[in-house]
């Protein structure tokens, strides 16, 4: 019995040892592939820049932009500068081809071995792209707040923070939802719970403001009923506060 | 009714040089008769060429008037010239030799004869590049170019010129060739904004302005304020940002020591609407504070912050924004508006409740005076220069004021 123990227990070492001496030359040549390239990728980078800013391209690019558009390239540079936009261009360029290098080599080692290749390699570039969904969602989250926070304020509405935090947590869900469902987590579960928090927000935020804006709309309707060409007066009333003799008390411009 | 087709610019070889170009805007037939017949008033027998985009109906024709068809590209804003305009004006001044130009935005039945006659002998008689109107406003009008175009034109260019966008304007055949040439710059923009003053200003140009009394410039037709404001605004600041080589460099004529501050008034010449007005001008300042601090700390220092705080706290009875205070404001979020601190967007929305929280200051200040409104605009403009040289140091080196 004992036995018998000892070598199951000795067999499933061997196995994960097996494993690792399999699985560390794959790591190993990722890591290395990905140091080399991004040493490559700063040598480069940086030589890029100084003959850059030798042969003066920005301002040969800023001039250019003052006499064929309104917003060069400039405008997205970092630090305004496209010299450095095109230098980091490049580094990222070298470590994104170590990147594809090494998991390359990572597959050649691995491949003959065990299933994790075809499971593991496929799985990264879900990963991947769960990572850019999640950029990307959030970046939108935060854009869409401030653009309804903003508009919100200058629209005198006293929720407007309220307003605010509902489209950002909308957005943040529906990201999460779309990460999840994008690595294959949680299932159907992801799917419904995303639903009722969805569907809750909505809900919560269309109470809100429904509750908040009841005087807004009966006054809005009410003006509508009353003006049947309301819709052509928007059109050409100036931005100034008139009063009912038509006579302008303030104008912003 | 009949039309007569106006004789093509471009199309007319056999043209004596004329000395003087009028550039109507597109109008309905009976305004644009009547602005015919105040130019003849206004400048008798003399030979005008009149460019309109405009057909003219039959037996119209005015004694020493000449009609000529011009580019229907030009922009019936009827408030301010665009670049089209500008564009328009020079291709046919370029054709018929003009030496002058008067280019009229908008109707002309709000600019008295005088100041007509004024405008075009500016350039005429006094060599002047650009001669533009000055209006006298209420207290309540013109609130924007009080509170930034008037100021930072001033300050920056050291050009005291109370209107820097116009609607109308008298410029020389060179002023209107380089304003043409800055419109080809920006292809397919037509109704792009254009800044004469300050054009002439880093050209060298002379300009002046001439009274015209109490005439109300031409409304804006475009009906949602916001997006009004973010684009003059936006259009300011990217010509700041366009010709920060000169203004950094320029040795714009000494600031001039502000006045005294002018007493808190009793707001006792409001009216109740006013009051009203001033109230929900404040209530959105003060909402804004609450709200859009994460956003107005990405923007300016922590002196302002304080400040705004401050500013919040206040009744309407004593609320008063200080020149100083606005000053930094404005020139912080141009610097932002370089930087790209956050989506520009987003920026010049943030600073609508600071202009709000101004134009409420502004018009307690004035109290329904005109005199106090001008001596408050007056105030804050030298107090823009005053601190033309906080928004050098912040240009120059943003990181270390980095709030």
């Amino acid at each position: 019995m004992g036995q018998q123990i000892k070598s199951a227990l000795l067999q499933s070492t061997h196995r994960v040892l097996e494993v690792l001496v399999n699985f560390l030359p794959g790591v190993l040549a990722l890591l290395l592939a990905m140091i080399l390239f991004t040493l490559i990728g700063w040598g480069l980078s940086a030589l890029a820049y100084r003959i850059l800013i030798a042969m003066r391209f920005d301002d040969r690019l800023a001039e250019r932009a003052t006499s064929d558009a309104p917003a060069g390239i400039a405008d997205w540079s970092p630090a305004r500068s496209p010299a450095l936009l095109v230098s980091r261009a490049i580094l990222w360029l070298c470590i994104l081809i170590g990147l594809a290098l090494g998991v390359s080599a990572f597959d050649a080692s691995y491949s003959a071995q065990s299933q994790m290749s075809s499971f593991l390699l496929p799985y990264l570039t879900h990963i991947a792209g769960a990572v850019l969904l999640f950029i990307g969602g959030t970046l939108l989250a935060r854009f869409l707040a401030r653009s309804v926070l903003i508009g919100a304020v200058n629209a005198q509405l006293h929720y407007a923070r309220f307003l605010s935090l509902g489209v950002k947590w909308l957005v943040l869900v529906l990201t999460a939802a779309m990460v999840l469902e994008h690595l294959h987590v949680g299932g159907t579960v992801v799917g419904v719970a995303f639903g009722i928090l969805f569907g809750g927000i909505v809900l919560t935020l269309s109470l809100a403001i429904g509750l908040g804006s009841r005087d807004l709309v009966t006054r809005s309707i009410e003006k509508t009923m009353e003006r049947p060409n309301a819709a052509n007066a928007t059109q050409v009333v100036p931005p100034s506060t008139a009063d009912d003799t038509g006579q302008s008390r303030l104008r912003h411009f | 009714m009949s039309s007569l087709p106006i004789a093509d610019a471009t199309q007319d070889a056999s043209h004596t040089p004329a000395t003087m170009l009028v550039c109507l805007p597109s109008l309905p037939t009976e305004s644009l008769l009547a602005n015919l017949d105040k130019l003849s008033k206004v400048f008798g027998e003399e030979d005008l060429l009149i460019a309109t985009p405009d057909t003219l109906p039959e037996n119209m024709q005015r004694p020493g008037m000449e009609l000529i068809a011009m580019s229907s590209e030009r922009i019936a804003s009827g408030w301010v010239l665009a670049a089209a305009d500008y564009a328009s004006a020079a291709a046919v001044a370029a054709q018929r030799n003009a030496q002058t130009v008067l280019l009229l935005g908008g109707d002309l039945y709000g600019l008295p004869t005088n100041a007509l006659r004024s405008l075009v002998d500016g350039v005429r008689g006094q060599q002047m590049d650009l001669v533009l109107p000055r209006f006298a406003l209420r207290p309540g009008s013109g609130l924007v170019n009080s509170a930034l175009l008037y100021p930072l034109t001033r300050a920056l260019f050291g050009a005291n010129i109370r209107f820097p966008l116009p609607a109308d304007a008298a410029l020389s055949a060179r002023m209107i060739q380089r304003l043409a040439a800055q419109r080809g710059a920006r292809p397919g923009q037509s109704a792009s904004l254009l800044w004469p003053v300050t054009e002439a200003a880093i050209a060298g140009y002379s300009v002046r302005e001439v009274d015209a009394g109490e005439a109300e410039p031409p409304l804006p037709q475009q009906a949602d304020f916001s997006e009004l404001f973010q684009s003059i605004t936006g259009s300011l600041f990217a010509d700041l940002e366009s010709k920060a080589t000169f203004w950094q460099r320029a040795r714009t004529r000494p600031p001039i020591a502000a006045e005294p501050a002018l007493p808190l008034s009793n707001n006792a010449a409001l009216s109740a609407e006013a009051m009203t007005e001033v109230q929900s001008m404040i209530d959105t300042f003060q909402l804004a504070y609450a709200n859009l601090q994460e956003i107005w700390s990405l923007v300016l220092p922590p002196q302002s912050r304080l400040a705004l705080k401050k500013l919040s706290l206040q009744p309407a009875a004593s609320f008063h924004v200080e020149p100083q205070l606005w000053a930094r404001v404005v020139y912080d979020f141009a610097l932002a508006y370089r930087l790209r601190n956050l989506n520009r967007g987003h920026l010049l929305g943030a600073m609508m409740p600071l202009y709000l929280a101004w134009a409420a200051s502004h018009l307690l200040t004035a109290d329904n005076d005109a005199a106090r409104a001008e001596r408050h605009i007056a105030e804050t403009a030298a107090c823009f220069e005053l601190e033309r040289s906080y928004l050098v140091s912040r240009w120059r080196w943003p990181d270390r004021f980095n709030p």
